[in-house]
């Protein structure tokens, strides 16, 4: 489902336009992602929750260069489903294997 | 991270930003996850722009142990659910350590401490201008020196082709940072060692660098680079390493065709003519020859159009060349040096050099007149 699928459907569940709709979606995203910029996690009912972590830095090899290069920490968005969510999709499409 | 906001407060700040309710904020997020649930039931995922994209990914059977009792059991395969942050998201969580750069771990030294201060420094300079290298004069000067010393020496060797570098923008900087740790502790914090203070540094090491003799090939050999090509926009940046390995097979056999088998495929974002070469031909050195094939689309060999299709030659085996693909693969050397000569003179000499390196045939008999001066240089190797 792509972006303007998602708000087609979303203006046409709330009842809004969808210039509206989309306008929402993205003040939302900003607080959402303000928070994890802050490197504060939220829970989102029945969806999951988003959280951040920091990989340590780590060796690589580039090929291209023929050397072993040193990636630094970084921060990064974790998510992690909510159960409901996990178990709904879990088999989706592979009920036969 | 272990802070965390409750979801509560979140549908407080939603409300506030988009003014409106709490309660019809919070009905909007339990219709939007609704959405993504039948979204990713549907279709296997779902995008959300400006923010990223939810997909299911299905995890193959595997065997795991069962933690409590220690015994080996199968885990079935199933959907995951994973999210994938899209790059505004990405770098606004990195934002605390964005100043970080990958860098190039010397083996022999190990004076960590160094080497992201001083690698990091030139690194920003790149990626200010990754087409041109005319970004900054302290490269420039450094690829000079860096390029004409194994030349140089190798004419006295007389040795076979040995690996010749013909450019690189970003190559210079392990120099630099060898150069730093040879020369003992230079321990410069990125923000004093701003452009000034490194094209001094520059300036110094040239001079230095032009005493001993030994010493440069030695440095020049290594092929390192504090910079990660990074795949964001279909750029290859003409500082690309055209080196050109050791392999004159000129004298190769027969099954001579008059014309490629061609192929057609469309350039995603992130790839240059390099890694389309390296991928679809089996050996990056190759990459000319796509550009000769297509000089009608590429304007610019280091800027190659997204989504465009490029016509893609067939060929029997990179490593052992026909005569016919020997004297294409030249004629892609050749139209570059000529592109070279009108956008970046300076190491175009490098291209036609190339030239003589797949097909000593046509650089004696060039279809077109070249610089008098790149020829010889040309010619003599």
């Amino acid at each position: 489902m792509n972006y303007k699928e998602l708000i087609d459907q979303l203006s046409e569940k709330t009842g809004n336009t969808k210039t509206g709709t989309k306008k929402i979606l993205q003040d939302a995203i900003t607080v959402l992602s303000e928070q994890l910029e802050d490197g504060k996690g939220v829970s989102i009912p029945d969806l999951g929750t988003f959280s951040t972590r920091i990989t340590p830095e780590r060796k690589v090899y580039n090929p291209h260069f023929d050397a072993e290069m040193m990636v630094p920490k970084k921060r990064v968005v974790e998510f992690s489903p909510a159960t409901g969510l996990k178990e709904e999709v879990k088999y989706l499409g592979k009920e036969n294997e | 991270m272990s802070e965390k906001i409750t979801f509560k407060e979140l549908v407080e700040l939603i409300a506030k930003q988009s003014e409106q309710s709490q309660s019809s904020a919070n009905s909007f997020i339990s219709e939007l996850v609704d959405i993504i649930e039948s979204g990713l039931k549907s279709d296997g995922q779902v995008s959300i722009s400006g923010f990223g994209k939810f997909e299911l990914r299905w995890m193959k059977e595997r065997t795991g142990t069962n933690p409590q009792t220690g015994e080996q059991i199968t885990i079935p395969g199933q959907n995951k659910v994973v999210f994938k942050p899209f790059k505004a998201l990405r770098e606004g969580v990195n934002t605390p350590y964005a100043h970080l750069e990958t860098t190039v771990i010397d083996p022999e030294k190990t004076s960590k401490k160094e080497v992201p201060n001083v690698a990091s420094a030139p690194s920003k300079e790149v990626k200010a201008s990754p087409v041109n290298n005319t970004g900054s004069n302290e490269t420039i000067d450094d690829l000079i020196i860096e390029r004409e010393n194994p030349l140089r020496k190798e004419k006295k060797e007389s040795e076979p082709a040995v690996a010749a570098t013909v450019a690189s923008a970003v190559k210079p900087n392990p120099k630099l940072v060898k150069e730093v740790q040879d020369k003992g502790s230079f321990n410069w914090s990125f923000a004093a060692a701003g452009i000034i203070a490194l094209l001094a540094f520059l300036l110094l090491f040239y001079i230095i660098q032009r005493t001993p003799d030994t010493d440069r090939t030695q440095v020049s050999e290594q092929i390192e680079t504090p910079v990660l090509p990074n795949g964001d926009a279909a750029v290859q940046p003409s500082d690309e390493p055209s080196e050109v390995i050791d392999e004159p097979p000129i004298e190769a056999e027969s099954s001579q065709r008059g014309e490629f088998d061609l192929e057609s495929i469309q350039i995603t974002p992130g790839q240059s003519l390099w890694t389309i070469a390296e991928a679809e031909l089996g050996n990056a050195y190759l990459w000319p020859l796509i550009y000769h094939l297509n000089q009608d689309i590429i304007d610019n060999p280091n800027q190659i159009p997204v989504n465009t299709n490029l016509q893609i030659p067939v060929i029997s085996n990179p490593d052992d060349l026909n005569e016919f693909e020997l004297d294409q693969v030249a004629r892609g050397y050749l139209s570059l040096y000529q592109w070279n000569r009108e956008n970046n003179p300076d190491e175009a000499r490098f291209f036609l050099w190339a030239v003589g390196v797949f097909s000593t045939d046509l650089l004696e008999n060039l279809p077109s007149e070249v610089d008098a001066e790149d020829l010889a240089f040309a010619v003599s190797r």
